[in-house]
Protein backbone atom coordinates (compact mmCIF):
# COMPACT_ATOMS: atom_id res chain seq x y z
CA UNK A 1 0.00 0.00 0.00
CA UNK A 2 2.69 2.48 1.13
CA UNK A 3 4.62 1.43 -2.53
CA UNK A 4 1.13 2.55 -4.24
CA UNK A 5 0.90 5.63 -2.52
CA UNK A 6 4.35 6.41 -2.91
CA UNK A 7 4.18 5.68 -6.70
CA UNK A 8 1.27 7.98 -7.07
CA UNK A 9 2.91 10.64 -5.04
CA UNK A 10 5.62 10.34 -7.78
CA UNK A 11 3.57 9.92 -10.32
CA UNK A 12 1.38 13.19 -9.53
CA UNK A 13 4.36 15.40 -8.98
CA UNK A 14 5.74 14.06 -12.32
CA UNK A 15 2.92 15.09 -14.12
CA UNK A 16 2.37 18.79 -12.18
CA UNK A 17 6.20 19.03 -13.46
CA UNK A 18 4.77 18.43 -17.14
CA UNK A 19 2.23 20.30 -16.54
CA UNK A 20 4.29 23.28 -15.69
CA UNK A 21 7.22 22.96 -18.38
CA UNK A 22 4.13 22.82 -20.72
CA UNK A 23 2.70 26.13 -19.33
CA UNK A 24 6.13 27.69 -19.30
CA UNK A 25 5.79 27.12 -23.80
CA UNK A 26 9.44 28.80 -23.82
CA UNK A 27 11.24 28.97 -27.23
CA UNK A 28 13.02 25.73 -27.90
CA UNK A 29 16.95 26.95 -29.74
CA UNK A 30 18.06 23.93 -32.10
CA UNK A 31 19.22 20.74 -30.58
CA UNK A 32 22.58 21.67 -32.98
CA UNK A 33 23.13 24.20 -30.82
CA UNK A 34 26.89 23.47 -29.74
CA UNK A 35 27.14 25.43 -26.49
CA UNK A 36 30.17 25.26 -24.44
CA UNK A 37 29.92 24.16 -20.89
CA UNK A 38 28.14 27.11 -19.04
CA UNK A 39 29.11 27.51 -14.88
CA UNK A 40 27.73 30.38 -12.49
CA UNK A 41 31.50 31.63 -12.84
CA UNK A 42 31.29 31.75 -16.53
CA UNK A 43 28.12 33.64 -16.73
CA UNK A 44 28.73 35.62 -13.90
CA UNK A 45 32.07 36.89 -15.92
CA UNK A 46 30.62 37.04 -19.12
CA UNK A 47 27.70 38.74 -18.68
CA UNK A 48 28.65 42.14 -19.32
CA UNK A 49 29.47 41.20 -22.92
CA UNK A 50 26.23 39.71 -23.49
CA UNK A 51 24.28 42.46 -25.49
CA UNK A 52 23.70 43.93 -28.58
CA UNK A 53 26.83 42.92 -30.50
CA UNK A 54 26.83 39.42 -29.66
CA UNK A 55 25.91 36.13 -31.92
CA UNK A 56 22.51 35.16 -31.49
CA UNK A 57 23.90 31.59 -30.37
CA UNK A 58 25.88 32.85 -27.85
CA UNK A 59 22.84 34.49 -26.33
CA UNK A 60 20.80 31.49 -26.42
CA UNK A 61 23.59 29.28 -24.85
CA UNK A 62 23.38 31.48 -22.12
CA UNK A 63 19.69 31.70 -21.54
CA UNK A 64 19.67 27.74 -21.72
CA UNK A 65 22.29 27.39 -19.17
CA UNK A 66 20.08 30.57 -17.03
CA UNK A 67 16.89 28.23 -17.48
CA UNK A 68 18.55 25.75 -15.22
CA UNK A 69 20.77 27.42 -12.91
CA UNK A 70 19.44 27.85 -9.33
CA UNK A 71 22.38 30.36 -8.51
CA UNK A 72 20.54 33.02 -6.25
CA UNK A 73 22.83 36.01 -7.73
CA UNK A 74 21.88 34.71 -11.23
CA UNK A 75 18.59 34.42 -10.26
CA UNK A 76 18.32 38.04 -8.13
CA UNK A 77 20.12 39.58 -11.44
CA UNK A 78 18.67 40.81 -14.44
CA UNK A 79 20.78 38.79 -16.65
CA UNK A 80 18.15 36.64 -17.86
CA UNK A 81 15.54 38.96 -18.18
CA UNK A 82 17.94 41.25 -20.82
CA UNK A 83 18.73 37.96 -22.85
CA UNK A 84 15.26 37.55 -23.62
CA UNK A 85 14.91 40.73 -24.53
CA UNK A 86 17.72 40.91 -26.98
CA UNK A 87 16.49 37.53 -28.80
CA UNK A 88 12.74 38.81 -28.38
CA UNK A 89 14.17 41.89 -30.08
CA UNK A 90 16.22 39.52 -33.28
CA UNK A 91 12.90 37.19 -33.42
CA UNK A 92 10.88 38.04 -36.53
CA UNK A 93 7.98 35.49 -36.00
CA UNK A 94 5.71 37.25 -33.60
CA UNK A 95 4.69 34.30 -31.87
CA UNK A 96 8.31 33.40 -30.55
CA UNK A 97 9.58 36.90 -30.34
CA UNK A 98 6.36 37.50 -27.26
CA UNK A 99 7.87 33.98 -26.10
CA UNK A 100 10.86 35.04 -25.35
CA UNK A 101 9.24 38.34 -24.22
CA UNK A 102 7.15 36.76 -22.19
CA UNK A 103 10.17 34.56 -20.39
CA UNK A 104 11.77 37.89 -19.62
CA UNK A 105 9.03 39.10 -17.37
CA UNK A 106 9.20 35.86 -15.86
CA UNK A 107 12.84 36.03 -15.14
CA UNK A 108 12.39 39.61 -13.99
CA UNK A 109 9.51 39.16 -11.72
CA UNK A 110 11.20 35.95 -10.55
CA UNK A 111 14.51 38.06 -9.55
CA UNK A 112 12.30 40.39 -7.92
CA UNK A 113 10.53 37.44 -5.34
CA UNK A 114 14.28 36.90 -5.09
CA UNK A 115 15.15 40.32 -3.78
CA UNK A 116 16.62 42.22 -6.82
CA UNK A 117 13.76 45.26 -5.99
CA UNK A 118 16.69 47.64 -5.34
CA UNK A 119 17.78 46.42 -8.62
CA UNK A 120 17.11 49.45 -11.24
CA UNK A 121 18.16 46.92 -14.81
CA UNK A 122 15.48 44.33 -13.37
CA UNK A 123 12.44 46.76 -13.72
CA UNK A 124 14.09 48.15 -16.67
CA UNK A 125 14.04 44.88 -18.38
CA UNK A 126 10.98 43.59 -16.96
CA UNK A 127 9.26 46.59 -18.11
CA UNK A 128 11.18 46.57 -21.34
CA UNK A 129 10.24 42.43 -22.07
CA UNK A 130 6.39 43.36 -21.25
CA UNK A 131 6.18 46.68 -23.65
CA UNK A 132 7.39 44.13 -25.91
CA UNK A 133 5.23 41.58 -25.32
CA UNK A 134 2.37 43.43 -25.75
CA UNK A 135 2.68 45.99 -28.17
CA UNK A 136 0.54 44.47 -30.69
CA UNK A 137 -2.38 43.76 -28.14
CA UNK A 138 -3.78 47.48 -28.20
CA UNK A 139 -5.62 46.51 -25.30
CA UNK A 140 -3.76 44.43 -23.46
CA UNK A 141 -0.95 47.32 -23.83
CA UNK A 142 -3.44 49.77 -22.42
CA UNK A 143 -4.33 47.37 -19.89
CA UNK A 144 -0.43 47.70 -19.17
CA UNK A 145 0.09 51.17 -18.95
CA UNK A 146 0.41 52.04 -15.32
CA UNK A 147 2.46 48.65 -14.94
CA UNK A 148 4.86 49.94 -17.26
CA UNK A 149 5.07 53.23 -15.76
CA UNK A 150 5.91 52.21 -12.14
CA UNK A 151 8.30 49.60 -13.41
CA UNK A 152 10.31 52.51 -15.03
CA UNK A 153 9.97 54.79 -12.83
CA UNK A 154 11.90 53.08 -10.18
CA UNK A 155 14.19 52.22 -12.92
CA UNK A 156 14.89 55.80 -13.16
CA UNK A 157 15.48 56.11 -9.66
CA UNK A 158 17.52 53.43 -9.25
CA UNK A 159 19.48 53.45 -12.56
CA UNK A 160 19.43 56.86 -14.71
CA UNK A 161 22.01 55.61 -16.82
CA UNK A 162 20.99 52.00 -17.33
CA UNK A 163 21.49 51.79 -21.59
CA UNK A 164 22.56 55.32 -21.97
CA UNK A 165 19.61 56.65 -20.40
CA UNK A 166 17.57 53.71 -21.30
CA UNK A 167 14.65 54.55 -18.08
CA UNK A 168 14.33 58.09 -18.93
CA UNK A 169 14.56 57.60 -22.85
CA UNK A 170 12.07 54.78 -23.20
CA UNK A 171 9.80 56.44 -19.85
CA UNK A 172 10.05 59.57 -22.25
CA UNK A 173 8.47 57.51 -24.86
CA UNK A 174 5.99 56.20 -22.84
CA UNK A 175 4.65 59.58 -22.11
CA UNK A 176 4.06 60.23 -25.17
CA UNK A 177 2.76 57.55 -26.84
CA UNK A 178 0.29 56.97 -24.15
CA UNK A 179 -3.12 58.46 -23.90
CA UNK A 180 -3.08 61.73 -22.49
CA UNK A 181 -4.79 63.24 -19.14
CA UNK A 182 -7.58 62.77 -18.18
CA UNK A 183 -7.96 59.23 -20.35
CA UNK A 184 -4.18 57.87 -19.49
CA UNK A 185 -0.94 58.66 -18.41
CA UNK A 186 0.52 60.10 -21.24
CA UNK A 187 2.12 63.64 -20.82
CA UNK A 188 4.00 65.58 -23.26
CA UNK A 189 5.73 67.98 -20.66
CA UNK A 190 6.76 64.75 -18.37
CA UNK A 191 8.20 63.19 -22.03
CA UNK A 192 10.58 66.43 -23.02
CA UNK A 193 11.35 66.33 -19.37
CA UNK A 194 12.94 63.37 -19.54
CA UNK A 195 14.17 63.10 -23.42
CA UNK A 196 15.87 66.35 -22.96
CA UNK A 197 18.05 64.74 -19.81
CA UNK A 198 18.61 61.01 -21.92
CA UNK A 199 19.97 63.67 -24.88
CA UNK A 200 22.05 65.85 -22.24
CA UNK A 201 23.46 63.14 -20.11
CA UNK A 202 23.98 60.36 -22.79
CA UNK A 203 24.39 62.44 -26.43
CA UNK A 204 26.30 59.36 -28.02
CA UNK A 205 23.13 57.66 -27.74
CA UNK A 206 21.45 57.48 -31.44
CA UNK A 207 17.87 56.81 -30.21
CA UNK A 208 17.97 59.70 -27.53
CA UNK A 209 18.45 62.13 -30.29
CA UNK A 210 15.63 60.54 -32.44
CA UNK A 211 13.39 60.27 -29.90
CA UNK A 212 13.71 63.86 -28.48
CA UNK A 213 13.17 65.11 -32.01
CA UNK A 214 9.70 63.14 -31.69
CA UNK A 215 8.51 64.25 -28.67
CA UNK A 216 9.45 68.20 -30.02
CA UNK A 217 7.25 67.24 -33.03
CA UNK A 218 4.38 66.23 -31.69
CA UNK A 219 4.63 69.13 -29.55
CA UNK A 220 2.81 72.27 -30.38
CA UNK A 221 5.51 73.29 -33.28
CA UNK A 222 7.27 76.69 -34.06
CA UNK A 223 9.40 77.15 -36.95
CA UNK A 224 12.43 77.37 -34.10
CA UNK A 225 11.34 74.00 -33.17
CA UNK A 226 11.21 72.42 -36.42
CA UNK A 227 14.64 72.83 -36.79
CA UNK A 228 14.87 71.44 -33.47
CA UNK A 229 13.60 68.69 -34.61
CA UNK A 230 15.82 68.46 -37.77
CA UNK A 231 18.90 68.94 -35.76
CA UNK A 232 18.21 66.19 -33.55
CA UNK A 233 17.11 63.88 -36.31
CA UNK A 234 20.52 64.58 -38.07
CA UNK A 235 22.47 64.41 -34.58
CA UNK A 236 20.60 60.90 -34.09
CA UNK A 237 20.97 59.60 -37.78
CA UNK A 238 25.18 60.82 -37.54
CA UNK A 239 25.68 58.37 -34.60
CA UNK A 240 23.51 55.89 -35.91
CA UNK A 241 25.74 55.75 -39.22
CA UNK A 242 28.97 56.38 -37.37
CA UNK A 243 28.62 53.70 -34.46
CA UNK A 244 29.13 50.05 -34.39
CA UNK A 245 25.53 48.80 -33.43
CA UNK A 246 25.74 45.45 -34.04
CA UNK A 247 21.83 44.26 -34.22
CA UNK A 248 20.32 46.98 -33.35
CA UNK A 249 21.70 49.32 -36.42
CA UNK A 250 18.82 47.89 -38.76
CA UNK A 251 15.89 48.13 -36.77
CA UNK A 252 16.95 51.41 -35.28
CA UNK A 253 17.55 52.72 -39.45
CA UNK A 254 14.13 51.47 -39.96
CA UNK A 255 13.09 53.66 -36.93
CA UNK A 256 14.50 56.69 -38.14
CA UNK A 257 13.42 56.35 -41.81
CA UNK A 258 10.30 56.08 -40.79
CA UNK A 259 10.13 59.41 -38.57
CA UNK A 260 11.83 60.55 -41.63
CA UNK A 261 8.94 59.30 -43.70
CA UNK A 262 6.36 60.95 -41.56
CA UNK A 263 8.24 64.32 -40.64
CA UNK A 264 8.46 64.58 -44.66
CA UNK A 265 4.80 63.48 -45.23
CA UNK A 266 3.91 66.20 -42.65
CA UNK A 267 5.84 69.19 -44.06
CA UNK A 268 4.98 68.41 -47.61
CA UNK A 269 1.56 68.79 -46.34
CA UNK A 270 2.27 71.87 -44.37
CA UNK A 271 3.29 74.12 -47.67
CA UNK B 1 18.59 48.30 -26.62
CA UNK B 2 17.74 46.89 -30.38
CA UNK B 3 13.74 47.38 -30.42
CA UNK B 4 13.52 49.14 -26.76
CA UNK B 5 12.23 51.91 -27.85
CA UNK B 6 9.74 50.42 -29.90
CA UNK B 7 8.18 48.74 -27.00
CA UNK B 8 6.07 52.06 -26.08
CA UNK B 9 6.02 53.74 -29.65
CA UNK B 10 4.40 50.72 -30.85
CA UNK B 11 1.72 50.81 -27.55
CA UNK B 12 -1.25 51.69 -29.92
CA UNK B 13 0.58 50.00 -33.11
CA UNK B 14 -2.10 48.75 -35.78
CA UNK B 15 -3.63 45.43 -36.54
CA UNK B 16 -3.03 45.48 -40.03
CA UNK B 17 -4.08 42.61 -41.78
CA UNK B 18 -5.54 41.62 -45.16
CA UNK B 19 -7.31 45.05 -46.64
CA UNK B 20 -10.44 44.27 -48.13
CA UNK B 21 -10.34 45.56 -51.70
CA UNK B 22 -11.83 49.02 -51.57
CA UNK B 23 -12.52 50.24 -48.03
CA UNK B 24 -14.83 52.90 -47.30
CA UNK B 25 -13.09 55.83 -45.35
CA UNK B 26 -14.46 57.20 -41.94
CA UNK B 27 -13.43 60.25 -41.13
CA UNK B 28 -12.04 61.16 -38.05
CA UNK B 29 -11.54 64.75 -36.48
CA UNK B 30 -10.65 65.56 -33.22
CA UNK B 31 -9.98 68.88 -33.04
CA UNK B 32 -7.38 70.04 -30.57
CA UNK B 33 -6.55 66.39 -29.60
CA UNK B 34 -3.25 65.82 -28.15
CA UNK B 35 -2.51 62.62 -30.25
CA UNK B 36 -1.07 62.41 -33.19
CA UNK B 37 -2.43 61.04 -36.81
CA UNK B 38 0.03 57.47 -36.34
CA UNK B 39 -1.43 56.69 -33.55
CA UNK B 40 -5.04 57.64 -33.32
CA UNK B 41 -5.07 55.75 -36.67
CA UNK B 42 -4.05 52.60 -35.15
CA UNK B 43 -5.99 52.93 -32.19
CA UNK B 44 -8.88 53.69 -34.64
CA UNK B 45 -7.93 50.37 -36.55
CA UNK B 46 -8.56 48.51 -33.51
CA UNK B 47 -12.19 49.71 -33.20
CA UNK B 48 -12.78 49.44 -36.96
CA UNK B 49 -12.64 45.96 -36.71
CA UNK B 50 -14.38 45.30 -33.76
CA UNK B 51 -17.40 47.16 -35.84
CA UNK B 52 -17.10 45.30 -38.44
CA UNK B 53 -16.98 41.86 -36.59
CA UNK B 54 -20.28 43.05 -34.93
CA UNK B 55 -21.56 44.45 -37.96
CA UNK B 56 -21.32 41.54 -39.88
CA UNK B 57 -18.83 43.49 -42.56
CA UNK B 58 -15.61 41.44 -44.17
CA UNK B 59 -12.79 42.45 -42.30
CA UNK B 60 -10.68 45.98 -43.43
CA UNK B 61 -14.10 47.39 -45.02
CA UNK B 62 -13.47 50.53 -43.08
CA UNK B 63 -10.79 52.54 -42.89
CA UNK B 64 -9.55 55.70 -40.92
CA UNK B 65 -8.48 58.72 -41.71
CA UNK B 66 -7.50 60.58 -38.52
CA UNK B 67 -6.59 64.57 -37.91
CA UNK B 68 -6.86 66.97 -35.19
CA UNK B 69 -6.86 70.09 -36.69
CA UNK B 70 -10.73 71.67 -37.32
CA UNK B 71 -9.16 72.98 -41.06
CA UNK B 72 -7.80 69.79 -42.64
CA UNK B 73 -11.05 68.04 -40.97
CA UNK B 74 -12.76 70.47 -43.59
CA UNK B 75 -10.45 69.65 -46.47
CA UNK B 76 -11.05 66.46 -46.10
CA UNK B 77 -14.67 66.05 -46.37
CA UNK B 78 -14.50 67.98 -49.38
CA UNK B 79 -11.97 66.40 -50.98
CA UNK B 80 -13.17 62.59 -49.89
CA UNK B 81 -16.91 62.76 -49.10
CA UNK B 82 -16.72 60.30 -46.62
CA UNK B 83 -20.00 58.41 -45.67
CA UNK B 84 -19.12 58.31 -42.52
CA UNK B 85 -17.58 60.86 -39.86
CA UNK B 86 -16.82 60.93 -36.00
CA UNK B 87 -16.77 64.95 -35.45
CA UNK B 88 -16.99 67.45 -32.84
CA UNK B 89 -20.26 68.79 -32.95
CA UNK B 90 -18.76 72.08 -34.47
CA UNK B 91 -17.94 70.79 -36.90
CA UNK B 92 -20.86 69.26 -37.63
CA UNK B 93 -23.04 72.19 -37.19
CA UNK B 94 -20.86 74.02 -39.86
CA UNK B 95 -20.52 71.51 -42.06
CA UNK B 96 -24.03 69.63 -41.97
CA UNK B 97 -25.64 72.09 -44.58
CA UNK B 98 -23.25 71.73 -46.97
CA UNK B 99 -22.42 68.06 -46.81
CA UNK B 100 -25.78 66.72 -45.85
CA UNK B 101 -24.76 65.31 -42.37
CA UNK B 102 -26.86 63.78 -40.32
CA UNK B 103 -26.06 62.54 -36.59
CA UNK B 104 -25.86 58.52 -35.89
CA UNK B 105 -24.80 57.74 -32.74
CA UNK B 106 -24.04 59.59 -29.68
CA UNK B 107 -21.09 58.59 -27.00
CA UNK B 108 -22.20 58.21 -23.35
CA UNK B 109 -20.20 59.05 -20.56
CA UNK B 110 -20.87 59.04 -17.14
CA UNK B 111 -24.32 57.89 -17.99
CA UNK B 112 -25.07 61.19 -20.31
CA UNK B 113 -25.33 62.03 -23.82
CA UNK B 114 -24.57 65.52 -23.05
CA UNK B 115 -21.93 67.86 -21.00
CA UNK B 116 -20.92 71.29 -19.60
CA UNK B 117 -18.09 73.46 -20.32
CA UNK B 118 -16.43 75.22 -17.72
CA UNK B 119 -14.19 78.45 -17.63
CA UNK B 120 -11.57 77.31 -14.59
CA UNK B 121 -9.75 80.45 -12.96
CA UNK B 122 -7.39 80.54 -9.78
CA UNK B 123 -9.87 80.36 -7.13
CA UNK B 124 -10.98 84.04 -6.23
CA UNK B 125 -8.81 85.70 -8.99
CA UNK B 126 -11.53 86.58 -11.10
CA UNK B 127 -15.63 86.83 -10.59
CA UNK B 128 -17.15 86.00 -13.95
CA UNK B 129 -16.29 86.23 -17.63
CA UNK B 130 -16.57 90.13 -17.81
CA UNK B 131 -13.43 90.81 -15.36
CA UNK B 132 -11.28 87.88 -18.35
CA UNK B 133 -11.79 90.75 -20.74
CA UNK B 134 -8.05 91.05 -23.05
CA UNK B 135 -7.16 88.12 -20.12
CA UNK B 136 -5.14 84.90 -21.38
CA UNK B 137 -7.63 82.20 -21.81
CA UNK B 138 -6.25 78.93 -23.28
CA UNK B 139 -7.60 75.28 -23.26
CA UNK B 140 -7.56 72.52 -25.88
CA UNK B 141 -11.84 73.47 -27.13
CA UNK B 142 -10.25 77.04 -28.79
CA UNK B 143 -9.08 74.80 -31.47
CA UNK B 144 -13.14 75.47 -32.89
CA UNK B 145 -13.67 78.91 -31.46
CA UNK B 146 -16.97 79.40 -33.23
CA UNK B 147 -18.16 76.46 -31.66
CA UNK B 148 -16.83 78.25 -28.23
CA UNK B 149 -18.49 81.83 -28.81
CA UNK B 150 -21.89 80.50 -30.55
CA UNK B 151 -22.29 77.59 -28.34
CA UNK B 152 -20.29 77.06 -24.70
CA UNK B 153 -20.89 80.96 -23.95
CA UNK B 154 -24.58 80.99 -26.07
CA UNK B 155 -23.48 84.40 -28.25
CA UNK B 156 -23.34 86.57 -25.36
CA UNK B 157 -19.70 87.33 -24.78
CA UNK B 158 -17.29 87.97 -28.07
CA UNK B 159 -14.21 85.93 -28.04
CA UNK B 160 -12.51 88.88 -29.65
CA UNK B 161 -12.09 90.49 -26.34
CA UNK B 162 -10.37 87.95 -24.63
CA UNK B 163 -6.45 86.88 -25.52
CA UNK B 164 -6.95 83.21 -26.69
CA UNK B 165 -4.02 81.01 -26.42
CA UNK B 166 -5.41 77.22 -28.40
CA UNK B 167 -3.05 74.53 -26.79
CA UNK B 168 -3.50 70.65 -28.01
CA UNK B 169 -2.70 69.61 -24.24
CA UNK B 170 -5.02 70.40 -21.32
CA UNK B 171 -2.54 69.78 -18.98
CA UNK B 172 -0.51 72.02 -19.89
CA UNK B 173 -2.81 74.45 -20.34
CA UNK B 174 -3.69 73.39 -17.15
CA UNK B 175 -0.17 74.42 -15.29
CA UNK B 176 0.21 77.26 -17.18
CA UNK B 177 -3.00 78.33 -15.29
CA UNK B 178 -1.18 77.11 -12.01
CA UNK B 179 1.77 79.30 -12.56
CA UNK B 180 -0.02 82.02 -13.14
CA UNK B 181 0.42 82.40 -17.21
CA UNK B 182 -2.92 82.14 -18.57
CA UNK B 183 -5.80 83.57 -16.48
CA UNK B 184 -7.94 80.90 -17.40
CA UNK B 185 -8.98 77.48 -19.29
CA UNK B 186 -11.83 76.18 -20.99
CA UNK B 187 -12.41 72.57 -20.17
CA UNK B 188 -15.06 70.02 -21.19
CA UNK B 189 -17.01 67.64 -19.06
CA UNK B 190 -13.85 64.78 -19.28
CA UNK B 191 -11.66 67.52 -18.05
CA UNK B 192 -13.63 69.13 -15.52
CA UNK B 193 -13.98 65.77 -13.99
CA UNK B 194 -10.33 64.73 -14.30
CA UNK B 195 -9.52 67.90 -12.40
CA UNK B 196 -9.59 66.04 -9.03
CA UNK B 197 -6.33 63.60 -9.99
CA UNK B 198 -4.08 66.84 -10.93
CA UNK B 199 -1.72 68.39 -8.05
CA UNK B 200 -2.19 71.92 -8.36
CA UNK B 201 -0.11 74.57 -5.91
CA UNK B 202 -3.28 76.74 -6.04
CA UNK B 203 -7.19 75.72 -5.87
CA UNK B 204 -9.26 76.45 -8.93
CA UNK B 205 -12.74 77.38 -9.25
CA UNK B 206 -15.43 77.50 -12.08
CA UNK B 207 -16.62 80.86 -12.99
CA UNK B 208 -18.72 79.68 -16.24
CA UNK B 209 -20.70 76.60 -16.66
CA UNK B 210 -22.06 76.30 -20.04
CA UNK B 211 -26.02 74.84 -20.45
CA UNK B 212 -25.76 71.29 -21.50
CA UNK B 213 -24.70 70.50 -24.27
CA UNK B 214 -24.77 67.49 -26.25
CA UNK B 215 -22.01 65.22 -26.96
CA UNK B 216 -21.52 64.23 -30.96
CA UNK B 217 -20.17 60.98 -32.10
CA UNK B 218 -20.43 59.38 -35.01
CA UNK B 219 -22.17 61.27 -38.47
CA UNK B 220 -23.15 60.49 -41.84
CA UNK B 221 -23.94 62.03 -44.99
CA UNK B 222 -27.37 61.17 -45.88
CA UNK B 223 -26.79 61.77 -49.85
CA UNK B 224 -24.00 58.99 -50.04
CA UNK B 225 -25.54 56.51 -47.32
CA UNK B 226 -28.65 54.78 -47.12
CA UNK B 227 -31.25 53.89 -44.11
CA UNK B 228 -29.73 50.90 -43.98
CA UNK B 229 -26.38 51.49 -44.18
CA UNK B 230 -26.86 54.32 -41.10
CA UNK B 231 -28.75 51.99 -38.95
CA UNK B 232 -26.34 48.82 -39.01
CA UNK B 233 -23.14 51.35 -39.00
CA UNK B 234 -25.51 52.58 -36.26
CA UNK B 235 -26.23 49.41 -34.40
CA UNK B 236 -22.86 48.13 -34.96
CA UNK B 237 -21.25 51.03 -32.93
CA UNK B 238 -24.35 50.61 -30.75
CA UNK B 239 -22.98 46.90 -29.98
CA UNK B 240 -19.52 47.85 -29.48
CA UNK B 241 -18.90 48.59 -26.03
CA UNK B 242 -20.60 45.14 -24.53
CA UNK B 243 -18.31 43.45 -26.53
CA UNK B 244 -15.63 42.37 -24.69
CA UNK B 245 -12.92 43.45 -26.85
CA UNK B 246 -14.74 46.55 -27.21
CA UNK B 247 -15.05 47.58 -24.06
CA UNK B 248 -11.59 47.80 -23.79
CA UNK B 249 -11.54 50.55 -26.60
CA UNK B 250 -14.08 52.00 -25.46
CA UNK B 251 -12.49 52.43 -21.63
CA UNK B 252 -9.63 53.99 -23.95
CA UNK B 253 -11.85 56.06 -25.28
CA UNK B 254 -13.16 57.04 -21.94
CA UNK B 255 -16.95 56.37 -23.05
CA UNK B 256 -18.98 53.73 -21.70
CA UNK B 257 -21.83 52.85 -24.81
CA UNK B 258 -22.95 54.40 -28.34
CA UNK B 259 -26.79 55.21 -28.22
CA UNK B 260 -28.97 55.64 -31.06
CA UNK B 261 -29.18 59.62 -31.78
CA UNK B 262 -32.25 61.26 -31.01
CA UNK B 263 -31.88 64.35 -33.58
CA UNK B 264 -34.19 67.07 -31.62
CA UNK B 265 -31.45 67.45 -29.00
CA UNK B 266 -29.36 69.08 -31.85
CA UNK B 267 -32.05 71.33 -32.62
CA UNK B 268 -31.20 74.17 -30.05
CA UNK B 269 -27.47 74.00 -31.19
CA UNK B 270 -28.81 74.36 -34.74
CA UNK B 271 -30.32 77.08 -33.88
CA UNK B 272 -27.64 78.64 -31.34
CA UNK B 273 -25.35 78.65 -34.41
CA UNK B 274 -27.40 79.64 -37.24
CA UNK B 275 -28.19 82.35 -35.07
CA UNK B 276 -24.97 83.24 -33.16
CA UNK B 277 -22.50 85.56 -33.76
Amino acid sequence: MNKLKLFFTISLLVFLNSCALFQKDYVQFDEALNCPEQTTANLLAAQNQLGYLSKTETLACALTALRKTEDVTLRRSALASRLCLHLAERETDQNKREKFADEGVGFAEAALKSGGTGDGEVHYYLAANLGLEVREHITLAINNLARLENELKQAVELSPDLDDSGPLRVLGMLYLKAPAWPNGIGDRDKALDLLVRAVNNHPKHPLNHLFYAQALWDDEGSEATLSRVKAEFAIGEKLLTEGNWGYNQEVWKKEFDEFAKEFGQSESLDK
Amino acid sequence: MRKTYLIVTSLLASLTANAAPNPEMILVCYPGGAVNAKDANAAMSSMLRVVERIGQWQENSFTSLFTAKADECKKQIADKHPKFAITSLGLYLELRSQHNLVPVVQPKIKGQSSERYRVIVQKDKYKNLDQLKGKAVGGTVLEEPSFISKIVLAGKYDLAGFNLKPSNQAIRALRSLDKGELDAVILNEQQFNGLASLQMSKPLEAIFTSEQIPLMGVVANSTTTTTEERLRFGQALEGMCADSEGKKLCDLFGVEAFASVDTAVFEPMIKLWTDGK
